[in-house]
């Protein structure tokens, strides 16, 4: 599969909105991801993952806003866009009455460009026989099947929504090799919602960082460290003195470890001062202090974006 | 969509099968058996030479017989199956999928959702309805002989006979279909589902019933003892047509003023009942389509 790298994003939100009666779920959402990313979607629950997620592949409909695929725009009871996106949701959910070849039965009735050899091919290499009934294949099974499933539904977007929350730690891994390997293979863009922070580090190269609703930072991983710093700084020295913007903020007898938001040339800077020194921000650390602070309204579109208030703790 | 539909619920088709084989088998017999009891008394030939008229002790007779604990099942069949085959066919068909969370995966695939129900709806009631046809056939079969003597205007036969039996059987489906997609649970919705049916029961039961929504008047004239002999329930009734319900008869010098239900009613009766079945279940579903359509936004 190929696509305009230059022009089209694979996944573009644009002043995304979503209410639930009177509370938004997510709100003034806007990004883009470029095709071929793997993307990291974190936040605590409630933060608007889901929602995102099921605004994506049609199956909410935006409040205000929209989202596209691909440059075509999401719209829900339409079948354009459910054949664009396979979604994986929470706790991989399947018939567990079926057959693991019912299942496949079931996919290849739903879906025009369903890939019979490729979900054959997967399940005798994962060694899960296809007359098995779901209910008796263990949960990485299952969660295989459900993968599989997605995959072979051949759409160029794949959405998982904490695919490996209920897996065992080798069965985590399986999967998301397995994930990474189809990316590689077919250049399928991957959206992973998750709370395992190390999981995401090891995978992604795009991050969304999602909070009350709100978009709290969005970009490259490389490009979101690189825009980041841990600044060591005697204790007295204010907000204000800092270069960029304050992230987070750690006072200890004598020193303040400030991650700040701010370009390499003005860490360098500020460095140089006596008693100051800079480290690199640790992706979960980064992830981390985004996540602690209360919700930013504004969307930070980039790691130094002049929109939004500066939030000092 | 066909194979999808039919492997989730091919379980229940197997099971109404189950039930219409067993409704088969004692329709067969209790036919059989009142078809021996209509011939031993020669009751075709005398009914078709007098119209009745002549005949009334060996009707009395043959009723005393077969309406008794023979017949008891299908009082059972009427009220029991609509609701409970509606409640186990349409409270999963939603509420299993929202309950379990495969509805992420059923309406993730490339069929929209409305589109998903739309086309099951059309399977599964196009079964529930050819169900319901069935087992009338096969009631209307064995009760024939009673039919030909009696009248069906009134329970039992009147519930499993003529598009009754079908349009309760959509009804208890529908009322439960909603109740799954409401509650989000099967069980939940099987016994909401249940306990429901009866407001469509009671409405119908009412209105076909005890309220005599086509009652005819008509007189007829008597001599002597006939005069204050003549009752509601005699055999054949004083209209001196089988299968007219009388419902009140007074005196007035030599004539009889007879208030009675026509025969002919059975039919127009049954749309009634048919249609006030059908009215819950075109609402229902319909409210479930329309929910289910609007909850993406």
């Amino acid at each position: 599969m190929t696509h305009d790298v230059g022009s089209v994003p694979a996944l573009r939100a644009d002043r995304l909105g979503k209410r639930y009666g009177h509370a938004w779920g997510l709100r003034d959402c806007t990004f883009e991801v470029p095709p071929g990313s793997i993307v990291g979607l974190v936040g605590p629950n409630g933060a608007g993952k889901t929602t995102l997620l099921a605004l994506t592949v049609g199956l909410l409909a935006p409040t205000e806003g929209q989202v596209a695929v691909f440059g075509e725009r999401s719209r829900a009871q339409d079948a354009a866009t459910l054949a664009r996106v396979s979604y994986l949701a929470q706790d991989h959910p399947l018939y567990r009455g079926f057959t693991v070849a019912d299942m496949f039965r079931f996919g290849r009735s739903l879906n025009p460009s369903w890939d019979a050899g490729l979900a054959q091919a997967r399940m005798a290499a994962l060694g899960i026989p296809l007359k098995r009934k779901v209910k008796s294949l263990s949960g990485g099974q299952q969660a295989q099947v459900a993968l599989t499933m997605a995959l072979a539904k051949r759409a160029p977007m794949l959405l998982l929504d904490e695919p490996v929350a209920s897996l065992d730690p080798l069965a985590r891994l399986d999967f998301m090799r397995d994930v990474l390997a189809a990316s590689a293979e077919s250049g399928l863009t991957v959206l992973i919602a998750s709370h395992v922070i190390a999981e995401l580090e090891r995978l992604c190269d795009w991050l969304l960082v999602l909070n009350g609703g709100r978009l709290q930072l969005a970009g490259a991983v490389d490009d979101l460290l690189a825009g980041h710093a841990v600044l060591t700084v005697p204790r007295d020295a204010a907000n204000r003195s800092l270069p960029g913007r304050v992230i987070e903020r750690a006072d200890s007898d004598r020193h303040a470890a400030v991650l700040v938001a701010a370009a390499p040339g003005l860490v360098a800077t500020a460095a140089a001062r006596p008693g100051w020194a800079a480290g690199p921000a640790g992706f979960e650390q980064l992830v981390l202090a985004y996540l602690r602070r209360a919700p930013v309204a504004a969307v930070h579109p980039g790691p130094v974006g002049t929109s939004g208030t500066a939030m000092a703790s | 969509m066909i194979w999808v539909t039919w492997r989730q619920h091919r379980v229940q088709a197997l099971a109404m099968l189950g039930v219409f084989v067993i409704v088969a088998v004692y329709g067969l017999a209790l036919g059989l058996w009142m078809r021996s009891a209509f011939d031993s008394r020669g009751l075709g030939p005398c009914l078709t030479s007098s119209g009745g008229a002549d005949c009334g002790a060996a009707i009395s007779s043959f009723a005393r017989q077969v309406t008794g604990g023979a017949t008891l099942p299908l009082t059972l069949v009427m009220f029991a199956i609509p609701p409970i085959i509606g409640a186990v066919v349409g409270a999963p068909l939603l509420g299993q999928e929202l309950e379990r969370g495969t509805w992420q995966l059923a309406w993730s695939q490339t069929v929209p959702r409305t589109r998903w129900l739309i086309v099951k709806l059309g399977l599964v009631i196009a079964g529930l309805a050819a169900f319901g046809a069935a087992v009338t056939g096969v009631m209307t079969w064995a009760w024939g002989p009673l039919d030909l003597i009696g009248i069906r205007l009134t329970p039992p036969p009147f519930n499993f006979e003529g598009v009754s039996l079908t349009c309760s059987v959509l009804c208890g489906f529908g009322l439960a279909l909603l109740a799954g997609l409401l509650l989000r649970n099967t069980i939940g919705a099987m016994v909401a589902g249940y306990f429901a049916y009866d407001i469509p029961f009671v409405v119908s039961t009412l209105a076909t019933g005890p309220l005599h929504l086509l009652t005819a008047t008509t007189t007829v004239n008597c001599a002597g003892t006939a005069c204050s002999a003549a009752s509601t329930n005699s055999t054949p009734p004083v209209t001196g047509h089988l299968g007219d319900m009388v419902t009140s008869v007074t005196h007035a010098g030599q004539q009889l003023v007879v208030s009675y239900v026509p025969a002919s009613d059975f039919w127009p009766l049954q749309f009634i009942t048919g249609g006030i079945y059908l009215a819950f279940a075109v609402t229902a579903i319909g409210t479930a389509v329309w929910l289910l359509h609007r909850r993406t936004t």
